[in-house]
């Protein structure tokens, strides 16, 4: 049993400013790359069973009680590179956290089982037919009991929440709570700058914390550069510590017989890259998917104040399965800056009058099953996100800019922003059609984030064609797991953190 | 010197009007607008010289060549106009220098590009408009942005970011917050407590031994 104490708040964290070697050797069963969903769930489950377990985080440890609930801030302090990571064109930001914790401290709460339609495709097309609903309904039993997952509570469902459910029920689209990670929801609507009071389920809070009361150690500001094998098996990684100047402060090796990666879709196949290790698919950084998303703002007779209360709050799933359109629709909050983002109400004046109305907005996001047709590349000095919208799914972007039109005018809006270059704004039915449908599949046009980066290290059973097992292992390198979004073998529409606790629970038993 | 500034004027345009082609930027984003500067490379200051040439930046601006600040200086006047509401002048507002923070994040080789690209399009107004960005009327600045804006994917490219960055060097500070009822952080005004970790599972061995730290 471990000898650390489970602490009531916070974390014990080995961070740069502590380091004083210049070399550090570690011994471990397994090293973990990347403490979010993914590597926390995988550093509990594996250190309850008394594994030495160390886990390497790249970014920073940022305490709850040091979170600003300033969202400029905190893109800063807790998002991949400051909230900049976009795609070689630069009109898709993609958003992930990059410190303990990862992009769990800086998501939404959003719970979703896989759609089993979804994991039907994956039985049919990549020969897992051991991911069924059925054997993975334990997993989301247990993850979902251990975040307090939940129903959205009447008085988690905000202003901008209840507009959006009216205004579905007019239309008799199916509107349903959305399920959250947290406990006593503070409704402050600052998830994406972290829960400041610790609410959020994340895995700052839980899975992190009980991983290290059973003796995992964390490691932060800890960039690992390369996995290293012997003999064709997983040997442990090489990894650099750097202080938050960006001086360099000691050189890390972890030896161990199992390494886990699990630093996101973007991340992980740059380190097996980096590494030369897994490809014999070619697979690696292939098949990027990102649910590349659209906050549709509207403004309301009434005020809004879309900052007001939990984030998040209803979803209208009518058109999600991919027969109906392939598409969800959330109720959105933001605060001013993000604000500034999602609509194009002309220069100056019009700029200005929109922004001081701005109690008077609210917004539903779109998220859309895109294709698998983006790529992540390393070309020795710099990774790059080549995605941009497949031509195959900008009529699924259009129908859900369009529902998401309807819907607003339906709740009673009066103007609707679509989130282009240029000033389009729909004012009634007649308007949809033609705001929408001379839109262009071009760079720059939309205005798209992607909070849900996938599938770049593929799970399948043909080991030419995909590069990690049902398991989780890697086809090519024994000891050498995935387990993070990267393997989802295609976009599964909804929020994937509970598809990738699920995943991360079954691959570290499979492990045992 | 004439001579060659001419013939440069004259590979700008050509490149410039290639540029519009909307097959040829299907990949560009910044590293695009690097590509077109690079020709470009030392022929715009020839071609028209403005009386901001001569103005120093702040001392504070160290992130931003004097260019630069006087880009941004220029866009926070045209993009950020009050009158008629009851909003924040954005001179009273430190948004170039949150600007300049913003900038510094950025990693090397992606803030050349975006240096080549505020440079472009600082200059290559010259075409249009008969001067710089810089010494544009807010009037037709403004249109310009507009215009752009349903541009070329280049044209597109640098309008967002210039705005992206002046509106959030604007919005970001607590300053501008109140006429719009944006109510910021809360959760210390409100004195909500800390919930602290979660307790361990309860099927966990120690979940009963649980200690405080």
């Amino acid at each position: 049993m471990s000898q650390i104490r489970f602490q009531a708040s916070g974390l014990k964290v080995h961070q740069a400013a502590d380091v004083i070697d210049s070399q550090i050797t570690l011994d471990a069963d397994v090293v973990i790359v990347g403490s979010g969903a993914g590597g926390a769930v995988s550093a509990y489950e594996l250190a309850r069973q008394g594994k030495r377990v160390v886990v390497l985080e790249a970014g920073p440890y940022v305490p709850s009680q040091a979170f600003t609930e300033d969202f400029t801030q905190s893109l800063h302090d807790l998002y991949q590179d400051q909230g900049g990571q976009a795609n070689s064109s630069g009109d898709l930001l993609v958003l992930q956290g990059a410190c303990v914790g990862g992009s769990t401290v800086v998501n939404g709460c959003v719970c979703f089982r896989t759609p089993d339609f979804i994991l039907q495709d994956w039985q049919r097309d990549f020969g897992l037919s051991e991911l069924t609903e059925a054997e993975l309904a334990p997993y989301f039993d247990e993850v979902e009991k251990n975040l307090s997952v939940h129903d959205n509570g009447e008085h988690e469902i905000a202003r901008h929440g209840q507009v959006i459910r009216e205004g579905a029920k007019k239309l008799g689209w199916s509107v349903k709570p959305l399920r959250r990670n947290i406990r006593q929801c503070g409704l402050t609507g600052h998830c994406l700058s972290g829960c400041k009071t610790e609410r959020k389920q994340s895995m700052l809070v839980t899975y992190l914390p009980w991983a290290q009361a059973y003796g995992a150690s964390i490691y932060s500001d800890t960039r690992v550069e390369k996995v290293l094998t012997e003999n064709g098996e997983a040997s442990g990684v090489e990894a650099v510590i750097t202080r938050h100047d960006g001086t360099v402060a000691a050189s890390m090796t972890v030896k161990a017989p199992r390494v886990i990666l699990a630093a996101g879709a973007v991340q992980t196949p740059v380190l097996l890259l980096k590494s030369g290790l897994a490809n014999r698919s070619g697979q690696v950084g292939r098949n990027f998917a990102c649910h590349p998303s659209l906050l549709v703002a509207a403004r309301y007779p009434q005020p809004i104040h879309p900052w007001r209360g939990a984030l998040l709050g209803v979803h209208v799933d009518e058109f999600m399965h991919p027969d109906k359109g392939g598409f969800v629709l959330e109720d959105g909050g933001f605060g001013l800056v993000e604000m500034t983002m999602l609509a194009e109400p002309g220069t100056g004046k019009p700029f200005m009058d929109y922004m001081a109305d701005a109690r008077y907005l609210s917004g539903l996001v779109t998220l859309i099953h895109d294709h698998n047709v983006g790529t992540i590349e390393w070309d020795g000095e710099r990774k790059a996100i080549n995605y941009q919208l497949s031509n195959a799914d900008f009529p699924s972007m259009q129908r859900a800019i369009k529902a998401a039109a309807r819907l607003h005018l339906a709740s009673g809006a009066s103007e609707v922003y679509v989130p282009a270059s240029d000033k389009r704004v729909i004012r009634s039915e007649a308007d949809i059609d033609d705001q929408v449908d001379s839109l262009e599949n071009a760079p720059q046009h939309l205005r798209m984030v992607s909070y849900h980066p996938q599938g770049t290290c593929r799970m399948g059973a043909d080991p030419d064609a995909s590069v990690v097992k049902a398991n989780g292992e890697t086809h090519d390198v024994p000891g050498l797991y995935v387990a993070d979004a990267s393997l989802l073998p295609t976009s599964i529409i909804v929020n994937p953190q509970i598809t990738v606790y699920a995943l991360a629970t079954r691959i570290a038993r499979h492990m045992s | 010197m004439a001579m060659n500034s001419q013939y440069q004027a004259g590979r700008i345009q050509r490149v410039w009007q290639q540029g519009m082609a909307r097959r040829q930027f299907l990949k560009w984003g910044l590293g695009g607008v690097a590509a077109v500067t690079a020709v470009a490379a030392g022929g715009f200051a020839l071609l028209r010289r403005s009386p901001r040439d001569d103005m120093p930046a702040p001392e504070w601006a160290t992130g931003l060549s004097a260019a630069e600040y006087h880009l941004f200086e220029r866009a926070r006047v045209v993009l950020l106009p009050v009158e008629g509401t009851n909003l924040v002048d954005s001179a009273t507002v430190p948004v170039v220098q949150n600007v300049q923070t913003t900038l510094s994040f950025l990693d090397p080789v992606t803030r050349k590009e975006l240096g080549a690209g505020l440079s472009l399009f600082d200059n290559v107004v010259v075409f249009s408009h008969g001067c710089r960005f810089v010494d544009l009327e807010a009037g037709p600045a403004r249109e310009l942005f507009d215009r752009w804006g349903e541009g070329s994917v280049l044209q597109r490219t640098l309008t967002t970011v210039i705005k992206q960055l002046v509106y959030s060097g604007y919005w970001q500070e607590p300053a501008t917050w109140p006429p719009t009822e944006f109510d910021g952080p809360v959760s210390d005004k409100w004195g909500l407590p800390y919930l602290g970790n979660a307790p361990l599972p309860q099927d966990s061995p120690v979940a009963s031994q649980q200690e405080q730290a």
